[in-house]
């Protein structure tokens, strides 16, 4: 019993990335059915920055909205000079120019920067722990949750009860309508990339203090995890792709956790074996857009 | 030289006309293989030293990046899974093919006693396959449900997590894979001493995609690629295409994969991840995703452009005989020049040419439209018109709704074959909602859609076409990038396939009676509107129904276009038989047409009857042109 509490909790810590990760993809998907494959080149991004200015000296406290500016500001730097051109394509289109992106990010951290890994000290504070009971709780897992909670709370408040959540809302739903009811397709466009930015830089912070290092390609695990997160909770819904990086981080937690020693280190596998069983039997995800209300 | 129009007569096998599908093919992708094999050899001639090896490996990068074009360029999703499936099928060949000798040093504890296994290379590949097919088979099913469902960025986020997982798995289990550094070698400096295996395999891999392309699966599959909605309103299920296509595609993978492992003489883990998946993807898209000459084509420009981007990061300007050494462009020659050449050439076309550089080109059609240019038009037989076949369609009490809305409340008509019954009513009264209902596209909350007695009602869109009740979409839904023939005979294939027992018109005879023999080499997506509607109407007619269902045919004609419109639908419905329920704007060409007409006001029938009726009708009147009923 105690195990399965300390194994939620720690899927909770893990979810929470994948779930900010996920959702600032869904935002994306919603305005332009665009799925975001370069989502990852973000956190690559800051983690180049974070690794520079904690060599030049800055504490934590500064590079963590240095992190999120930059995440924000490489959102939208991307949009303007990819994204925009293909606005309307095809779906092969879409998804090929993000693959694009992604590897022209990757290439330039090669060629200009270096192909060997980066590392910076992570804050003190990431490795301790503290016992309720007997369990034994990270400080990081319950900050993680914490500051995701909150962010998640801000983000529904914002998409439900502003004028840009109702734009970004009816050009999900649909964007010819949309424009004809005078939306600004340019300002609903780009204020999803900078709300998937802040989102990314949000999930950046966390992966970056606890990964402590980056390299050209660490941008693939973080895009991968938050893709496979909003496509298991219901592609094009906000709310599935918040509960499928919880699902997603639970998964992988508890099976790594309940897998015998001999094939722990395939639990990545057995994932993915568990995820294409979800849709054989479930295609649509967990959230059917359809009849589901988006948030 | 004037011959007989158009294949051979109802030809239900695998390809519609030999001669073109088959021959043609063949000998075109022969050609094309001897001029690669030759630009290869004078290459490898002219530069010494690696340039042999270079030949090889772009050799094997076309069996897979063909192997790739099957799936991709005929279903129209994108798949990172490829390689993937090509680490399942490097490794399988590897462990299988390795001497029992040097694996006791490095899998000793390989499960299954496979450490001790000796099949030889030939049966490792055949093992390489087998096994990747069967993993393909499971892959594929999770494929084609959540991209009918979600769509087919559902599926490629599938193939992502594929390619991923493999590459995981290959790294963490180092009793079978030999781990993420060591890895599976036969011999350093590759295994592989004669080129013969890959040119067998690359000449199948070119013969086997183009016919694919031609065969009947092929082009169903392509149908569902331009437009899945409609290729199922045509008949067409794309998920059975799908799985075909992706078998065959990885099949061709398996043995490409099988032959790079073995000419490399080892495999790591990052040999079949995302470097090699951007390669392969790259070449494929420049060439030109649709077309196997594109594909093939786009491994060679992709090819000798890497290799000048790699001498370029290597050696500068130096390469072109010029001393420009410390020159201002330094700072871009530098090592891993070539990733930022396929990032950047992936993003580029992406923009500015989506579809390659030679887009739905093929080598042996162009060589077949050029011995075949002269052909006349075959005549269009004049049926009567009217004849009763015997087949009666009721639709009864079909209610709809939308959230609130009422859109249908109990409406229905009936209509028998030969006859032409029209639907008229102001915009927002149900008309298109109501063929919706009937063609499986929408769910009505009650009602019968009885066709000859047996209710389809609820039935998925394919199998309410299969069963006889085919459409057209008022907002035109032809399959762009194929041709105006290839949009009517993918239709006819599909119903030939389903139900011989009755008889099909020739596809150019279809495309004559619509009025289109001129435009019958034209991709349907340059056609005007008008014969985009004309179009719509052939393709349908195609499908051998037994009523046809036309929604909106003259919408956007001119008035003499309209007129004309109303002998095409006779000369059409007559061809195949058909019973016709058409909705229209155009009165004049409604009561030019119609036997019967029902007037749908508000999601119910208020009027039914001949047109002189339903013209005379009060509340008719009234719905149209909102005035009070005079009672």
């Amino acid at each position: 019993m105690t195990e399965l509490l300390q194994n939620l909790i720690d899927g909770l810590g893990r979810g929470s990335i994948y779930a900010l990760l996920a959702l600032g993809v869904a935002v994306i998907f919603g305005v332009m059915h665009l799925l975001n494959f370069a989502h990852g080149e973000l956190i690559t991004v800051s983690g180049y920055v974070a690794f520079w200015t904690i060599s030049e000296g800055w504490s934590w406290y500064l590079v963590t909205p240095a992190i999120i500016a930059t995440a924000v500001a490489t959102s939208l730097v991307i949009e303007r000079v990819a994204f925009s051109r293909v606005r309307g394509s095809s779906d092969f289109t879409l998804l090929l120019t993000s693959f694009g992106v992604h590897f022209v990010v990757f290439a330039v951290f090669l060629l200009y920067v270096s192909a060997s890994v980066k590392t910076f000290p992570r804050p003190g504070w990431v490795t301790n722990t503290y016992s309720v009971g007997s369990l034994n709780l990270e400080v990081f897992d319950t900050v993680v949750i914490g500051v995701t909670l909150v962010t998640l709370l801000a983000t529904s408040w914002l998409i439900q009860r502003t004028m840009f959540g109702l734009a970004l809302r009816a050009a999900a739903a649909d964007f010819d309508t949309a424009r004809l009811m005078g939306v600004r397709s340019d300002t609903v466009i780009r204020g999803a990339f900078a709300l998937s930015g802040l989102l990314a830089g949000i999930a950046g912070v966390f992966w970056l203090m606890r990964a402590g290092n980056t390299v050209p390609s660490a941008g693939i695990t973080p895009m991968l995890k938050g893709v496979l997160a909003a496509l298991i909770g219901g592609l094009g819904s906000l709310r599935g792709a918040v509960l499928g990086g919880f699902v997603l981080g639970l998964a992988e937690v508890l099976l790594r956790s309940r897998l015998p020693d001999t094939v722990a280190s395939l639990t990545e596998g057995f994932v993915f074996l568990l995820i294409a069983l979800l849709f054989i039997f479930r295609p649509q995800g967990l959230i059917r857009v359809a009849h589901a209300e988006r948030v | 030289m004037a011959k007989p129009a158009g294949p051979s007569a109802a030809n239900a096998g695998m390809f519609p006309d030999l001669r073109r599908d088959v021959a043609f093919p063949v000998a075109g992708m022969g050609l094309l293989f001897g001029a690669f094999i030759a630009f290869g050899l004078l290459y490898q001639s002219l530069f010494s030293g690696a340039a042999e090896r270079l030949v090889t490996v772009a050799m094997i990068d076309a069996i897979i990046v063909l192997g790739i074009q099957i799936y991709v360029g005929n279903t129209g999703v994108l798949s990172f899974g490829h390689i993937g499936f090509g680490a399942i099928a490097g490794y399988t060949f590897a462990i299988f093919a390795i001497a029992p000798a040097e694996k006791a040093k490095r899998i000793p504890d390989a499960p299954l006693g496979l450490a001790d296994l000796d099949v030889g290379s030939w049966g490792a590949a055949g093992v390489a396959v087998a096994v990747t097919v069967v993993a393909a088979i499971f892959v594929g099913i999770g494929l084609a449900r959540s991209g009918a469902e979600s769509g087919a960025v559902a599926a490629t986020v599938i193939t992502l997590a594929l390619l991923f997982v493999t590459h995981e798995v290959a790294r963490n289990w180092p009793e079978m894979t030999g781990g993420a550094r060591a890895g599976l070698s036969f011999r350093i400096g590759g295994a592989l001493d004669t080129r013969t295996p890959i040119y067998v395999a690359l000449a199948g891999a070119l013969v086997l995609a183009r016919l694919f392309a031609q065969s009947r699966r092929g082009r169903l599959a392509k149908a569902g690629r331009e437009d899945d909605l409609a290729a199922r309103a045509m008949g067409v299920n794309p998920m059975v295409q799908q799985m075909i296509a992706l078998l065959i595609s990885v099949a061709v993978v398996s043995v490409g994969a099988s032959l790079r492992v073995y000419e490399t003489g080892s495999i790591l883990p990052e040999n079949f991840f995302f470097n090699y998946t951007l390669l392969t993807l790259a070449m494929l898209i420049v060439g030109g995703r649709n077309s196997v000459t594109g594909a093939l084509f786009g491994v060679a420009v992709m090819t000798v452009g890497r290799e000048l981007a790699r001498r370029l990061g290597q050696d500068g300007f130096e390469v072109f005989g010029l001393g420009l050494d410390g020159a201002p462009l330094d700072w871009i020659f530098r090592e891993n020049l070539q990733t930022v050449f396929f990032g950047t050439a992936m993003l580029g076309f992406m923009i500015w040419r989506p579809r390659g550089l030679l887009s739905d080109w093929e080598f042996d059609e162009w060589l077949y439209r050029q011995l075949t240019r002269s052909q006349s038009a075959p005549g269009v037989p004049r049926t009567a018109v009217g004849a009763d076949h015997g087949d009666r369609l009721e639709v009864a009490g079909v209610s709809v709704v939308f959230g609130g809305f009422q859109a249908l409340s109990n409406a229905g008509f009936d209509v028998r074959s030969g006859e032409v019954v029209g639907i008229i009513g102001p915009n927002g009264a149900g008309k298109t909602t109501l063929l919706n209902v009937i063609t499986g596209l929408v769910p009505a909350a009650s009602g019968q859609v009885r066709l000859n007695g047996v209710d389809l009602i609820g039935a998925p869109s394919h199998e309410v076409a299969r069963a006889g009740l085919v459409r057209t979409f008022q907002n035109l839904r032809l399959f762009g990038s194929l041709t105006v023939r290839e949009n009517v005979e993918v239709t006819r294939l599909m119903a030939i396939a389903t139900h011989d027992d009755r008889s099909s018109p020739e596809t150019d005879v279809l495309v004559a009676a619509a009025g289109l023999w001129e435009h019958r080499d034209r991709r349907a997506g340059e056609l005007d509107y008008g014969n985009s509607r004309r179009l719509e109407l052939a393709r349908a007619a195609a499908a051998r129904p037994r009523f046809l269902l036309l929604d909106e045919p003259t919408s956007g004609m001119s008035d003499a276009e309209s007129q004309a419109m109303v002998e095409h639908v006779q000369t059409m419905a007559a061809l195949v038989s058909a019973g016709v329920v058409v909705i229209d704007h155009d009165l004049d060409f409604m009561i030019g047409i119609c036997h019967r007409i029902y007037c749908l006001d508000r999601g119910a029938v208020i009027a039914a009857g001949t047109p002189e009726e339903i013209q005379a009708d009060p509340s008719v009147q009234a719905a149209y042109l909102g005035l009070p009923k005079s009672d």
